[in-house]
């Protein structure tokens, strides 16, 4: 059962709206996450992240925007990476399969696989050993 | 009081299953009376009733279930939407502290949840507010009726905790 005009009105929100309310989920969720692990309240946090009175209250209140520096702030205090940010991708490797089809390999230097990628028998064949080499080494 | 109907809003969500109440007489549900008011693109509030609508649907409904994350700002027996902030994070006001909507509501457990309705809170409290004193009154007692029922056994939380039964197992109720 879907409510008619809740699946009328959901169908016509924005892309940006959803963007917004995502994070806003997501950073309220992770922050709570955050504090009942480390056994912080809110009202300890504020005071570990030493902020006047006056700036917390403003804060709270919702007069002052959020800035990069505050995020800063509380991500050096919570001791996590609130919001991050993709580094561009460019394609590592290209490679032209016998049929024409393009194969691009895009690598995130940044994550570690330790885990063996099955071989599955579809993928590899003798043609493209040297290209599974070449994949072997990419992460 | 008046008799009003318990049924589902919307069940097709994977972590939690939204009723609403029906006054008797009433064409709509209170809780899409309280949507269709903001539905046209030029009301006062439309995009903020969108924010509340997809938080609901997608974040509680779909991602983290009727969490305290988002329900922990009471109103005596009811509650109301969006949450505050758990954090200091004034770019989230916007669903915070100074978000103009309230949605009533009454969670019965993580995966289920008694949407109401509610309005455009213009005072200190929802009391004062022109839009929302009689909306705060009527879901202090659909809450105050529910709550009976389910201590009576007159309703019934099925095993899976998203959907509601009278005592004979009609999903049809009348309290």
């Amino acid at each position: 059962m879907k409510s008619k005009i809740a699946e009328r009105i959901l169908a016509k929100i924005p892309e940006e709206t959803k963007i917004f309310v995502d994070k806003y989920a997501d950073l309220v969720v992770l922050i709570n996450s955050v504090l009942k692990e480390k056994g912080l309240t809110q009202k300890a946090l504020a005071d570990q992240l030493d902020k006047r009175p006056s700036e917390i209250h403003k804060w709270l209140s919702g007069e002052h925007n959020f800035t990069l520096k505050s995020l800063a702030k509380l991500e050096a205090e919570l001791g996590v990476t609130l919001i991050e940010i993709p580094k561009p991708h460019k394609a590592e490797r290209e490679f032209t399969l016998d049929n024409g089809t393009t194969l691009k390999v895009y690598v995130n230097k940044d994550s570690v696989l330790n885990q063996e990628i099955p071989a599955q028998t579809d993928w590899v064949t003798a043609d493209s050993m040297e290209q599974t080499y070449e994949l072997s080494h990419v992460g | 009081m008046y008799t009003f109907e318990l049924r589902v809003w919307y069940d097709e969500t994977s972590r939690c299953a939204f009723y609403t109440v029906q006054r008797d007489g009433s064409v709509d549900s209170e809780t899409d009376a309280f949507f269709a008011k903001y539905e046209d693109e030029e009301a006062e509030w439309h995009d903020e009733s969108n924010q509340l609508l997809y938080l609901i649907l997608e974040k509680i409904g779909n991602t983290y279930g009727a969490t305290n994350d988002f329900f922990n700002r009471p109103e005596n027996r009811a509650q109301a939407l969006p949450p505050k902030p758990g954090s200091r994070l004034p770019e989230i006001v916007a669903l915070g502290f100074n978000f103009p909507l309230r949605l009533y509501c009454y969670r019965i457990s993580p995966s289920l949840v008694v949407l109401y309705n509610g309005g455009f809170k213009d005072a200190p409290s929802a009391q004062e507010s022109k839009d929302l004193s009689m909306k705060f009154y009527d879901a202090q007692q659909f809450t105050k009726k529910i709550q009976e029922a389910l201590r009576e056994g007159m309703i019934i939380v099925s095993d899976d905790g998203r959907r509601l039964t009278d005592y004979n197992g009609n999903e049809e109720i009348i309290l």
